[in-house]
């Protein structure tokens, strides 16, 4: 049981960042028809991250993990983000990073 | 069963259909009954592109869905359903439809009328096309479909380099929690993977050319990686690992360069 709550947090956390990073990353997009069309990307893994919260109890109240899930989450989106700054990548705003993850969480229930 | 036709007018509060008061049985005052708008049901024969064989009775999901959707421009369906026998997870469609529409509420009612998962993605015609000239898995899932209307691509590969940094993080998972995984999640980002590679050498995209270079590239069968029974799971990690890391920067060089 514990094996499975790790297992479904570290899904949820890893799905939740890809969600995030997509939402910071196409913004970056200068394309408004491909900025569209990405937002269906950033939905699926939103669903997938959803998914997976649905499996990890509490379902319905704010996980007791949350603090040490937002730290996570945050760690992995800046770190993706800061490799691609330093390769030259133009227009990300590390400023985006918490309250897009404060945002998913609370929409997931998380906090 | 007896149907009757009549024609909307005006009211005051509301608008109405008058039927006559000499009626065939079933149309007693109180009765439930359906209103449809009358239009004349067209008959339509599939495009079919590098389709040999489709089951009968798929033949009959494929009529019933075009005719559930046929306020759409254009109808697309994709996917495992294609292939021979029924092991498809899901019917993939392609909505080509002008106005925005709640295609969750599409898949939720197809889900109940035929039982099957659906995934619909809904989208307009030039949508469509700046999808296939920047995303492989849409060259891909458009090497074999069936349509309701014939389906004329004209374009040409645009590599947006920050478009496949987007598409690379979708494989991005199986390196961070492989054991966690299962085999169709595994199957989908390593064929996403290997569809960009496919994609950055300017080679043809279907799902047979995705799957021999599977089988070459991350040196394992794709059978097996759906099925989750992947041999050699520390040389397919290790080829996987070596590819991603490859194309990560060969994307972020192009990042920096700008667009092709």
């Amino acid at each position: 049981m514990a094996l499975n709550r790790k297992k479904f947090i570290d899904l949820f956390i890893g799905n939740a960042s890809n969600a995030i990073l997509h939402k910071i990353l196409e913004k970056a997009v200068e394309d408004e028809i491909i900025r569209k069309y990405y937002d269906k990307e950033f939905l699926n893994s939103f669903e997938l991250a959803k998914k997976y919260r649905e499996k990890i109890n509490p379902i319905s109240s704010n996980l007791p993990e949350y603090s040490e899930i937002k730290e996570r989450i945050m760690k992995k989106v800046n770190n993706e983000l800061k490799i691609r700054i330093s390769k030259g990548y133009k227009n990300i705003d590390l400023n985006l990073v918490e309250s897009a993850t404060d945002g998913i969480l609370s929409q997931l229930r998380v906090s | 069963m007896v149907a009757l036709t009549g024609k909307i007018s005006k009211g005051t509060l509301m608008d109405q259909v008058y039927i006559p008061k000499d009626r065939p049985m079933g149309f007693e005052i109180g009765m439930p009954v359906v209103v449809k708008p009358l239009t004349e049901e067209e008959e339509v024969k599939p495009i079919h592109c590098n389709i040999e064989k489709l089951e009968p009775v798929k033949v009959i999901i494929v009529q019933k869905i075009f005719s559930e959707l046929n306020f759409a421009d254009n109808i697309i369906i994709t996917g495992s359903f294609l292939e021979s026998g029924f092991q498809f997870n899901d019917i993939d469609i392609l909505l080509i439809y002008n106005k925005k529409i709640d295609f969750r509420k599409i898949e939720q009612n197809f889900n109940k009328l035929f039982g099957l998962n659906f995934h619909v993605i809904a989208l307009d015609y030039n949508t469509l096309l700046k999808g296939l000239e920047t995303d492989p898995l849409y060259q891909a899932m458009l090497s074999r479909y069936i349509s309701k209307k014939r389906l004329i691509f004209k374009y040409k590969n645009k590599i947006d380099y920050k478009i496949l940094d987007l598409h690379l993080l979708k494989s991005k998972q199986l390196m961070d929690n492989f054991d966690y995984l299962a085999g169709n999640l595994k199957y989908g980002m390593a064929r996403n993977m290997i569809a960009i590679f496919l994609f950055l050498n300017n080679k043809k995209i279907s799902n047979e050319a995705i799957d021999s270079a599977i089988k070459k590239v991350l040196k394992e069968e794709p059978i097996n990686i759906k099925e989750n029974v992947i041999i050699n799971k520390s040389i397919f990690l290790q080829e996987y690992k070596k590819l991603y890391k490859d194309l990560f920067k060969i994307i972020l060089k192009g990042v920096k360069n700008g667009t092709q």
